[in-house]
């Protein structure tokens, strides 16, 4: 999940922390620029690791500041593709499912990687599986009766797989207008995102495969549908 | 900036919560005595030369966005084994291991989930009947010996309860309330640094500009 990255930078020390020993300015410096950010291709950033190098300060024409060069590890989040993560199910729609670990919101599991048959209950806005069963469309999956459905609730912890990991840089720019009428803008993508499964033995909701050696079984599922 | 190396080592979930645990602690510690110097030259009739509501010159402030990595939270949440493991014991398991031909990710990842039951392993190695045979259950009791015994052991048994405990965990978790880090507000640690906040942002300003003219 956590990678170890190895970067250079060019840090400036404000004269108000020449007080403080230099390797804790520069850290305390270098999280201020790098921590809960996303870098393009890297990951999240965390937070400085250690130091590996660090140059003499300069002092350059124009400020007091002390500019070091230094190179430095970063703990960067960056779960590799087929990793498995544990996740708590944020929210769902028809197309996916939304994970959040707290500090990383952007993973996402889409319907094609739910384990088959399944399908989206609008009711409980809810994906569940059907385990062992022969229908595939939706409209006579949302038929059966609802204590046979395995459900996956908001606020349950899923373990899934990373499938794959997209990254965007998407530039703010001035609204565009097209003859005349403003162009309606796509909704900003973040940053970086993660695509995950869970359609595989051993993936989805922990309590699914808690204590049991076979999947399908019956008596987990009184549990898991409720009636709303 | 320039990237030079984009992934030098893998860190287990265990080194990154140890980490972030210190950064915190060092935090809090920082901004204890920042309050105590405070106070002792209040005592003192203000001579100081410090400018009142500064930061005192040899404190470094913490960055707030370091602050809001939430990472804490998730990674000693009651589904995570860190709680039950600790640097000895995952040294131990790296090298009970090691006779294993396993890939380093596969390590990593018995690591960080600690797998205590065979469905778990699956998911994490490929092939592993080919692969491993026999040896799966030897891995699985390595891993179940080296969690420490905790109250949170007591939550993953074997069978026949897994159902009531399950629905338990997963509510706590969705509490998201402190519970998650007992060994930060054990001792009323948070209060402190709430405290200090508030004292920060409420007088300083004026201060500040009161000096500068001088």
């Amino acid at each position: 999940m956590y990678q170890l990255a190895i970067l250079k930078e060019t840090t400036a020390i404000h004269p108000a922390n020449f007080g403080v020993p230099p390797e804790q300015a520069i850290i305390a410096e270098l999280n201020k620029k790098y921590a809960n950010r996303v870098l393009h291709g890297l990951g999240l950033c965390v937070c400085v690791f250690d130091l590996t190098e660090v140059g003499e300060g300069k002092v350059r024409y124009g400020d007091g500041c002390l500019w070091y060069k230094v190179i430095f590890r970063l703990v960067v989040f960056r779960p590799f593709v087929s990793e498995v993560i544990l996740g708590k199910v944020k929210s769902s729609d028809e197309e996916s499912i939304r994970l959040s670990l707290g500090f990383f919101d952007d993973i996402y599991i889409p319907a094609i990687y739910l384990p088959q048959p399944s399908t989206f209950d609008p009711n409980e806005r809810a994906h569940f599986w059907l385990p062992e069963s022969d229908l595939t469309k939706p409209h006579e999956l949302l038929d059966t009766p609802t204590a046979e459905r395995m459900y996956i609730d908001t606020g349950e912890i899923l373990r899934v797989r990373v499938e794959s990991d997209e990254f965007y840089d998407d530039e703010p720019g001035p609204p565009k207008a097209l003859e005349g009428v403003q162009v309606e803008r796509e909704a900003r993508r973040a940053p970086y995102s993660i695509i995950c499964s869970i359609a595989e033995q051993g993936l989805g909701p922990t309590a699914w495969w808690k204590g049991e050696p076979v999947p399908e079984g019956d008596e987990m599922m009184v549990g898991d549908t409720e009636e709303g | 900036m320039e990237v030079l190396n984009p992934s030098s080592a893998l860190l287990s979930n265990y080194e990154v919560l140890t980490l972030l645990r210190e950064l915190e602690s060092d935090h809090i510690n920082r901004t204890r005595i920042a309050l105590r110097v405070k106070k002792e030259e209040e005592a003192a009739g203000g001579t100081s030369s410090i400018v009142p509501g500064a930061k005192h010159p040899a404190m470094v402030e913490t960055s707030e966005n370091l602050r809001t990595i939430q990472a804490i939270q998730y990674l000693s949440a009651p589904h995570q084994p860190t709680s039950m493991q600790t640097p000895e014991s995952i040294t131990k398991l790296t090298k009970a291991l090691a006779k294993y031909d396993l890939t380093k990710a596969e390590k990593l990842q018995i690591i960080n989930l600690a797998p205590t039951q065979p469905v778990e392993l699956y998911v994490i190695i490929e092939e592993l009947e080919d692969r491993l045979g026999e040896s799966m259950n030897e891995i699985l009791t390595l891993v179940g010996s080296s969690l420490s015994e905790s109250p949170l052991a007591s939550q993953t048994p074997p069978d026949t309860l897994a159902l009531p405990t399950s629905r338990v965990k997963a509510n706590e978790f969705d509490d998201d309330d402190p519970l998650h880090y007992p060994d930060m507000d054990a001792d009323g640690d948070i209060d402190m640094e709430e405290h200090f906040d508030d004292t920060g942002e409420g007088a300083g300003i004026e201060g500040d500009l009161d000096v500068e003219e001088d």
